[in-house]
């Protein structure tokens, strides 16, 4: 296995809704590695989701320890959980992606924005991101302008192009139809395997699992299986 | 711009009927500010115009005590030097040397204390408007007057308290610097509507060089009152001249007129809790808008948290939007205000009948005058600046605090 990413270590996390405690993940251990094209499923309230919002610094557990790019999530400040985010870590949310007041372009630049990569650079690096994810003319439009799947498009490419180690991939075609998931997925695992950008995706879609070279099933919060296909 | 304030000014156009209410609550605001404040200012200033111009003057030049204890002991002498000094300043308009005490005015078996007030009818024109307020008969003669040639002029309640009309000759009775008894016949030749019912009722008024003689008074001087070019001058001028005079005391018109200034004050205070009420409920209006665009926005709030904006940022672009929104309303409200301002200064507007009745019993020219003061746009819009600021703390604060986990499960 290659070197990890982000770890988890005996993590538990309890939800407290009203007192009524509700265990999402139960003493998982689990870490990602370099390059790793892997893939979290179950059933929903599995904990799959908890536990990618938990390995990417956007969630705490209530026990035990995450540690992500060599860094220890618990000892860190809500600034400092930011700054990690934005250097290490791309995001692909399940909806909602996109910044709507942004064009597609400075949705792709805003995380180098916030990186303070300067403008040429920035412009020349949204273009060629966008370019590489089929969007290349489409730069200039509105979220609002584009469908559901050149916005996943988009947000893949504002995921990778600040060059981070690990993309988490939050259902990213969920709201997909099936021909427009299989294009973006094909998509991920194209720039997995040209540039060893690692992804991690939770997931119930039989496609993602398919595509997976790692798939790690979860139910009631417990890891129930972690196995990986040939090219692994 | 930075990334903050680009997202910031974009969310603002977002929801535009929204921001446009807000906005428009804004620009009514600064417009129904600029426009109280300028009234405000250019009534008062009327007030005090009228006011001064009417006895008092913008100044008055005394001898030392003499407010205190207004009696033909407490003098100053205008010597050449003096007069020099006075007619050099430029922001001197005119000024009027007078000599005043008290006197028995008696009209066969009537008679009734007054105050006699010597002037020199030609420079009291430049300061005051006593002259142009006749109401019978005509003022005091220009130039020396000759033995035998005595005038009067009488308040016209004096008058009629006297029983006295034009060309009756009263008697006045007094006490000279002398001590020696003074007492002269002195014949009407006008009265005086006056707006200030006691004054009409207890001045008259003689020419100086009559007043010097009749108190055997010399050279001296009960006051020097002086005209200014503007109220706004009295404290400069005043401490001008204090600098350059010794032996005499200068009293800026308030201190002359204290219930007129303590007048100004009330009103002011009063209008400033107009606006301030006014100014809180379009705070309240911001911090809805606010509330409302950050609560619509709360999971693309954390998806952006998510992928590193720092919370700092985050109240950074809440509070931008706030400002933005405000300084909209305000760019607007000045443009609107400022000019409509600048042409009521220049045409005040006449009252209605009724309100001009009442303006004249206090005195003053039946108008509605506005003054622009550069403090007036200025303190207007760093009011409502401020006002948007604050209304942004709280909801860029809840922003910024959020977690991106809980921000991102809303729906």
């Amino acid at each position: 296995m290659s070197d990890s990413i982000a770890e988890a270590r005996g993590v538990r996390k309890v939800y407290d809704t009203r007192g009524v405690e509700t265990v999402a993940l139960d003493g998982v251990d689990f870490s990602v590695g370099e390059g790793e094209f892997a893939a979290l499923a179950g059933p929903s309230g599995s904990g799959k989701t908890t536990l990618l919002n938990i390995l990417g610094a956007l969630d705490e557990p209530s026990e035990g320890s995450v540690i992500v790019a060599g860094q220890e999530l618990g000892k860190l400040t809500a600034t400092e959980l930011s700054d990690l985010r934005l250097a290490k870590l791309g995001f692909v949310f399940q909806a909602y992606n996109l910044i709507p007041v942004f064009t597609a372009r400075e949705n792709v630049e805003f995380v180098m924005e916030l990186q303070g990569v300067g403008a040429a650079e920035r412009h020349a690096r949204a273009d060629a991101v966008l370019e590489e994810v089929g969007l290349g003319g489409l730069g200039a439009k509105r979220p609002l302008e584009l469908s559901g799947g050149q916005q996943q498009r988009v947000a893949v490419a504002r995921a990778i192009v600040g060059r981070p180690r690990l993309v988490l991939a939050d259902e990213p075609t969920a709201n997909l139809d099936s021909e427009t998931a299989a294009r973006l997925l094909d998509l991920m695992a194209g720039l997995n395997r040209h540039h060893g950008t690692t992804f991690l995706f939770s997931t119930h879609d039989p496609m993602v699992m398919e595509a997976a070279r790692r798939l790690v099933r979860l139910k009631d919060g417990r890891i129930v299986d972690d196995s990986r296909s040939a090219g692994g | 711009m930075s990334l903050e304030r680009r997202m910031a000014w974009r969310n603002v156009w977002r929801n535009r009927r929204r921001t446009g209410l807000c906005v428009a609550a804004t620009v009514f605001a600064v417009f129904l500010v600029v426009l109280s404040v300028a009234m405000a200012a250019g009534t008062h200033e009327k007030m005090i115009e009228d006011g001064a111009l009417l006895h008092s003057g913008h100044l008055t030049i005394t001898g030392p005590g003499y407010l205190d204890d207004r009696t033909l002991e407490r003098f100053l002498v205008a010597d050449d030097d003096l007069r020099a000094r006075l007619d050099a300043d430029p922001a001197i308009r005119g000024w009027a040397p007078r000599i005043a005490s008290f006197a028995l005015l008696s009209l066969d078996r009537a008679s009734h204390g007054a105050a006699v007030v010597g002037v020199d009818p030609e420079r009291e024109s430049t300061v005051t408007t006593l002259s142009e307020r006749i109401h019978r008969g005509r003022f005091l003669s220009a130039g020396p007057s000759g033995e035998g040639s005595r005038e009067v002029v009488l308040g016209e309640r004096l008058a009629q308290s006297l029983g006295a009309e034009l060309g009756d000759e009263i008697l006045l009775y007094s006490v000279a610097y002398s001590l020696e008894t003074a007492y002269e016949l002195f014949t009407v030749v006008g009265t005086l509507k006056l707006p200030e019912p006691g004054l009409e009722r207890s001045l008259s008024v003689i020419q100086l060089d009559e007043a010097s003689r009749f108190f055997v008074y010399g050279d001296r001087l009960s006051e020097i009152a002086l005209r200014l070019d503007s109220a706004d001058d009295v404290e400069p001028v005043a401490a001008r001249l204090a600098s350059r005079l010794s032996g005499v005391e200068i009293h800026p018109w308030y201190e002359l007129l204290p219930e007129l200034e303590q007048f100004v004050i009330l009103d002011d205070l009063g209008m400033y809790l107009m606006l301030a009420v006014l100014v809180v409920v379009v705070a309240f209006g911001i911090l809805n808008t606010i509330l409302m665009a950050i609560l619509e926005r709360t999971r693309e709030l954390g998806m952006m948290m998510a992928l590193g904006l720092r919370p700092g940022a985050v109240f950074r672009v809440v509070y931008w939007e706030s400002t933005f929104t405000a300084g909209v309303g305000l760019l607007i409200g000045l443009l609107l205000s400022i000019p409509l301002v600048l042409v009521l200064a220049q045409n005040p507007i006449p009252l209605g009948e009724e309100m001009a009745g009442m303006t004249e019993i206090v005195g003053m020219e039946p108008v509605m005058t506005f003054k622009l003061k550069p403090l007036n746009p200025i303190g207007s819009a760093a009011t409502i600046l401020v006002v948007g600021a604050l209304a942004a703390v709280y909801p860029a604060f809840k922003a910024s605090r959020g977690r991106p986990v809980d921000a991102l499960r809303t729906l």
